[in-house]
């Protein structure tokens, strides 16, 4: 009596359990935010839930936002409080629906661009698997925040206008000649992640690619860091750093390698020529670029070039080299070959 | 829906409330679940259905924690019992399967009718039997015989051992007879009427102790059980509570045996010569059995037998045919069962050749003075093959119950006794350590005789023995017990002459049996009667 009771208690819970797995099943099926709906998704989900009005577009597996505010900038030219609150909000949309649809997008742009002043604007990068990592508890809070891109910039093709018509009035060429010459030859789609913008109600956008991406954020990640490093901001000042991915054609040996410049200035005059100062200011490089390239795994690569535009001196690492590469334990010769000192 | 069904609904949700509940607050946590998560987004979605195994597994972790936990701690605590219920249909004894209790059934089938017929009874104006206590030795039936009333009464059964009520802490054993009357209760309130069984009703039911050293959880087990005994009475639930025990009426506490708790008892003793026939004529309906096997022979070799013990002799004699190669059940196996059953297994000692002979002629002297001068017992087997501490062995059965015995049998018992001492004088010249025994029981019963039942030649009469067992050993005189001791010794005396003036006369017929166990090693009770009667002698009768 008592195992016929026990199988049919089984048997109740056994079909409890079934079903509950069957109703969990179809609801993980379906994607709340199917592709063929994906602009109409995020542009409806800001609307209503913060009562912003965006653009969107995409290309490839990138999708750009664009964000009108009205309020950007104080008169500082800093941020208000307001525009970013309302920045984040749409990133926390776009976040939402780009992990919730069955669309393939890598990377998401945000544009937000102040009505009064239109030739600036703020350009956010991010990278999908980024947030996801982040959300998912893989990468913390602080390294997730150096693995987005922030620009604020006088809109590219603006720039490009401003300075086209300029020729253009001197040379004393007609409006509707240089509208169709500004259309066909200087608003060109973007090279590079630098001229992504918008600009006189057309998106400049270009399908991101995980290397250039890459390039980016090791020259933003020495930009922002710089001055959490005393001892390099002791002793220079960091005027610029470009990073870029470059692949070379068959003719020129078909390598890939990242290439960061960087651009210093001595704080004092004979601070320039220390080695250990400008070792120290490899090394750095370095290590960011390790910390950049292994965090994602990235493997499409030979070398990393780094130059100090200051001293012509350059370094190769190869890529076995930053593979082995250990931070605090390698030493900088161990891995570097250096150019020219 | 009637009444009746809505009642027993009613039953249903009442007895089951708590699962009922936890049924409920489940189905409604998995809707609430499903409905949660197909309102979340897709990613968020993936993601708890992805860390659900791995929650699953946490869960059973801490579960198992805190169960281990639970019985490391509190395994004796709380006052969850076991599930007790039983549905009378299937308890499933029937009352004509209850055999050789004849006595007993007449009495518990009044019971039966009163529970059946409780409205009846109370239009009369009737007591209604709230309780039924069945004594007796153990394996004589009373726990069959409550479940044919079960059967019969078409009822819910109840049953627990006392011994389940008893736990470390105190309070438990009454919080188990609370929540057992409760469950009967219930039962009773959809099924009209509910039997609650007890058995080893002692465990809890003995007389209570009042003191600081102990018995608490005893006292409050059984003070609740008199509580719900008397509780029924103020409400009208049709609840029997049957009790069994095989201690003696008078070591159960005399609240509890009061009329209005316990209003009947029933004895259940071992069953007499035509119940024993009966019972192993049932037994043996059961298994394949030689016809030519005398059922009445056997129910005479198994006086004072239990139900239980003769169900066992069946079960075991059934064993020893099957390793014997044999398709169906003969005397022998059973005569085996029987000896292997009262006298345990044999154990084959290598004894000294001169050993070995003495132990032979030590048992003929039993066999010749139990066969010849006993007025009550047969001899059923004789042996010299070692089993437990024994050297040999004289197996004798009664011939019938006797409830009291007379001098003659118990002279006869210390001569029986006294036998192989003799005949080791008589034949070696010399006696061995395997008197022990025997002089053991001789002066057992030569003392009782003398200082318990008066059966002394000297005229002291009286049970002597109540100064010892009373703790007044002192206020009997040194010179009564001497007299009292000298007559002891003077009975196993005159015992032990006649004893060596009868096998002096016997001594072939002693002889010839001790050849007989030296070769044989064992005599059954037909080969034994056959030398005999080749020596022109026949057995005592009483």
């Amino acid at each position: 009596m008592k195992s016929e009771v026990r199988k049919k208690n089984l048997f109740s819970v056994f079909c409890l359990l079934s079903s509950v797995l069957v109703a969990l099943s179809i609801a993980g099926c379906e994607p709340t935010y199917p592709k063929g709906k994906f602009k109409e998704s995020i542009i409806r989900l800001c609307k209503k839930e913060y009562k912003i009005d965006v653009k969107v577009k995409t290309v490839g597996k990138t999708v750009a936002i664009y964000l009108p505010l009205t309020n950007l900038l104080d008169f500082t030219f800093a941020l208000t409080p307001d525009a970013g609150e309302k920045i984040n909000q749409v990133i926390l949309n776009i976040t939402r629906v780009v992990l919730s649809t069955d669309a393939k997008y890598d990377f998401y742009c945000v544009m937000a661009h102040d009505v009064r002043i239109p030739e600036i604007q703020i350009v956010i990068i991010k990278s999908v698997e980024d947030v996801r990592r982040f959300l998912l508890g893989d990468i913390s809070r602080g390294e997730y925040g150096k693995r987005m891109l922030i620009d604020m910039r006088i809109a590219p093709q603006a720039q490009k206008e401003r300075a086209i018509k300029d020729v253009f009035d001197r040379m004393n060429i007609e409006k509707k000649w240089q509208e169709g010459v500004m259309q066909d030859f200087f608003m060109s789609d973007p090279a590079t992640l630098g001229d992504i913008g918008y600009w006189a109600g057309k998106f400049y956008i270009k399908d991101i690619k995980l290397s250039e991406f890459l390039a980016e954020e090791i020259a933003s990640r020495i930009r922002f860091s710089f001055r959490d490093d005393k001892s390099l901001n002791d002793s220079l000042i960091l005027k610029s750093v470009k990073g870029v991915y470059t692949v070379l054609d068959s003719a020129s040996g078909g390598s890939r390698y990242f290439k960061i410049d960087i651009t210093t200035e001595p704080r004092a005059i004979d601070g320039f020529n220390s080695k250990a100062v400008s070792d120290e200011l490899f090394g750095y490089a370095l290590k960011v670029s390790y910390e950049v390239i292994h965090g994602y795994r990235f493997e499409d690569f030979d070398y990393v070039e780094i130059k100090s535009l200051a001293d012509g001196r350059s370094s190769k690492v190869l890529k076995e080299d930053l593979n082995n590469y250990k931070p605090r334990k390698t030493k900088i010769d161990d891995v570097m070959v250096f150019d020219a000192f | 829906m009637t009444p009746q069904k809505f009642k027993v609904w009613m039953m249903y949700v009442k007895l089951y409330k708590v699962k009922i509940l936890i049924t409920l607050a489940v189905v409604m946590l998995m809707i609430t679940a499903v409905w949660g998560m197909m309102s979340l987004e897709s990613f968020y979605r993936n993601q708890t259905l992805a860390m659900m195994p791995m929650q699953l597994m946490f869960s059973a972790v801490n579960a198992l924690i805190f169960v281990y936990l639970y019985m490391s701690l509190f395994r004796t605590g709380g006052t969850a019992s076991k599930n007790i219920r039983m549905k009378s249909n299937l308890v499933n004894v029937k009352w004509t399967d209850v055999i050789g209790l004849d006595a007993a059934k007449i009495e518990a089938w009044e019971v039966v009718q009163l529970i059946k017929d409780r409205a009846k009874v109370k239009n009369i104006g009737g007591k209604i039997i709230k309780g039924l206590l069945m004594l007796g030795p153990p394996g004589c039936g009373k726990t069959y015989l409550a479940k044919a009333i079960a059967t019969e009464s078409g009822m819910p059964f109840l049953s627990m051992a006392a011994s389940e009520f008893v736990e470390m802490f105190v309070g438990v054993g009454a919080g188990r007879v609370r929540q057992l009357f409760k469950k009967a209760r219930e039962l009773a309130s959809g099924y009209g009427g509910c039997i609650v069984f007890i058995d080893e009703l002692d465990a809890i039911g003995r007389n209570r102790t009042f003191s600081q050293f102990g018995g608490q959880e005893t006292n409050s087990t059984q003070n609740q059980l008199l509580v719900q005994i008397d509780g029924l009475q103020e409400k009208e639930e049709n609840v029997i509570i049957i009790g069994a025990t095989n201690a003696p009426e008078e070591s159960l506490d005399p609240a509890l045996l009061r009329p209005g708790r316990f209003d009947r008892k029933i004895f259940i003793d071992r069953p007499n010569l035509e119940e024993r026939e009966n019972i192993f004529a049932f037994y043996f309906s059961k298994v394949k059995y030689d016809k030519s096997l005398d059922i009445k022979r056997l129910a005479r070799k198994s006086v004072y037998k239990t139900p239980a013990d003769i169900e066992n002799i069946v079960k075991e004699s059934a064993l020893i045919a099957a390793r014997d190669g044999k398709d169906v059940i003969e005397f022998r196996h059973v005569s085996e069962a029987i000896e292997r059953i009262d006298m345990g297994l044999k154990h084959r000692r290598s004894l000294a050749p001169k050993e070995k002979e003495q132990t032979a002629w030590h048992e003929a002297g039993h066999v010749v003075v139990l066969y010849l001068l006993h007025p009550a017992r047969d001899v059923f087997k004789a042996s010299i093959i070692g089993r437990r501490e024994a050297l040999g062995v004289v197996h004798s059965n009664p011939r019938e119950e006797l409830f009291t015995h007379s001098k003659e049998a118990l002279l006869a018992d210390i001569k029986t006794s006294l036998a192989g001492y003799v005949t080791e004088k008589i034949k070696f010249g010399t006696t061995s350590t395997g008197v022990d025994s025997d002089f053991n029981n001789a002066m057992s019963i030569a003392h009782n005789m003398v200082w318990r039942w008066g059966m002394s030649s000297i005229g002291m009469v009286g049970n002597f023995s109540f100064y010892e067992t009373t703790g007044h050993g002192s206020d009997l005189a040194e010179s009564t017990k001497e007299k009292l001791n000298a007559e002891t010794q003077s009975i196993l005396q005159a015992c032990l002459k006649d004893v060596e003036e009868l096998l002096k006369k016997e001594w072939k017929v002693t002889e010839h049996i001790a050849n007989e166990l030296l070769a044989k090693e064992e005599l059954e009770y037909d080969e034994i009667d056959a030398i005999f009667k080749d020596y022109g002698k026949s057995q005592t009768k009483s």
